[in-house]
């Protein structure tokens, strides 16, 4: 199991619980799903979906994986 | 009895004055909670982009940024400061406008030029009224900063920082502690200073693309979020004043008002006794 959280400067716009999530990354899509090894990788301009749960419109940023935990900080996101 | 009537109006103009002040107390109240929630809600973020930049950040890369570039000699600073655009908050605006001033007259004691960025209409009145020149005034930053607002303050001088058109950016605001403490604070924004290693766990990520690209894009977020939270603990700051002052001026008002009602008793009591004593001595009279 993941721990999502998607965050922008002025508010934590999602947190809990799912089995993946698939981002856009600056060079594609990239999924993550629980065991992922610790990474950071920039954002590109796109979607950012989360397993069972919603998705976000998001532009720039980064997606770090350590420990399960699956933190998307961006300056630009919004709940399609 | 011209006494008592004259009474009557003061009573009546403090009562006036306790309404103003009682509802501009609640209105404080309302807006500090909301205040509140936006400096705590602006933490996360704040917390893994120190995270991230940490576990990233090594000496070595200093030369290879230009927001690292750490002048040996400062030339020239950039202040930005932060004050309200309203009033009726004690001494909110004068304690930030104090704290500029002590940090101008430093920087220019050690022979750097000093440019002035005021938001705020009480910052600007003042450094209009003493007729020191400020290079942007900004009276468009209300209740709720936005992080495209902090954006709009900072993007620009980063770029001269970045061109070594200006050598530091200093950001003077108010740093919000918690409802009771927010004392002004003066904070050196560039050139960044990294956040503390030890802060963010020390671990080996896979990075995509490299190092460098991460970080040449976290930086300037960095410090657009650094300027983000003087905004919006600034505006906490800001009601948490306006209560603090204005609850003191009901109180007062209410003070003041029993002192008044009292007096006003008191003549008019006096005024009664005298008149029985009148009667009684005019029935005496008769008798």
């Amino acid at each position: 199991m993941l721990h999502i959280s998607v965050i922008s400067p002025e508010a934590m716009l999602f947190e809990g619980d799912s089995q993946s999530v698939v981002a856009t990354a600056f060079d594609g899509e990239v999924g993550i799903l629980t065991g992922h090894a610790p990474m950071v990788t920039l954002l590109g301009t796109g979607t950012v979906r989360v397993g069972d749960g919603p998705s976000f419109n998001v532009s720039g940023g980064f997606l770090q994986v350590v420990d399960n935990q699956v933190r998307v900080v961006t300056e630009r996101a919004s709940k399609i | 009895m011209a006494k008592g009537s004259e009474l009557k109006g003061r009573i009546k103009s403090v009562e006036n004055t306790r309404k103003i002040t009682r509802t501009l107390e609640m209105i404080a109240t309302s807006k500090m909670k909301r205040a509140q929630d936006r400096v705590i809600a602006a933490r996360p973020y704040a917390r893994a982009l120190s995270d991230v930049i940490s576990s990233l950040y090594s000496k070595e890369l200093e030369g290879d940024f230009p927001l690292l570039r750490q002048p040996k000699t400062v030339k020239k600073a950039a202040i930005v400061l932060l004050t309200s655009n309203r009033g009726m908050a004690g001494g909110f605006n004068a304690n930030l406008i104090k704290e500029a001033r002590t940090l101008i007259k430093t920087l220019e004691s050690e022979g750097t030029v000093v440019e002035l960025h005021v938001s705020g209409k009480k910052g600007i009145g003042y450094f209009r009224y003493i007729g020191r020149a400020m290079v942007n005034q900004r009276t468009d930053i209300g209740d709720k900063p936005s992080a495209a607002d902090a954006a709009s303050l900072v993007d620009a001088l980063m770029t001269q920082f970045a061109k070594s058109e200006i050598d530091a950016l200093y950001v003077v605001g108010a740093a919000y502690k918690s409802a009771l403490a927010s004392p002004p604070h003066s904070q050196r924004v560039l050139p960044v200073t990294p956040p503390d290693k030890s802060a963010g766990g020390q671990k080996d990520f896979l990075l995509f693309p490299d190092a460098g690209a991460i970080l040449s894009e976290l930086l300037p977020a960095y410090v657009r979020n650094a300027m983000y939270k003087a905004l919006v603990e600034t505006v906490a700051a800001e009601h948490v004043a306006r209560r603090t002052a204005m609850k003191a001026a009901t109180d007062n008002g209410g003070e003041i008002l029993n002192l008044l009602r009292r007096t006003y008793n008191r003549a008019r009591q006096a005024n009664i006794t005298q008149e029985i004593a009148e009667i009684v001595g005019g029935a005496a009279a008769l008798e």
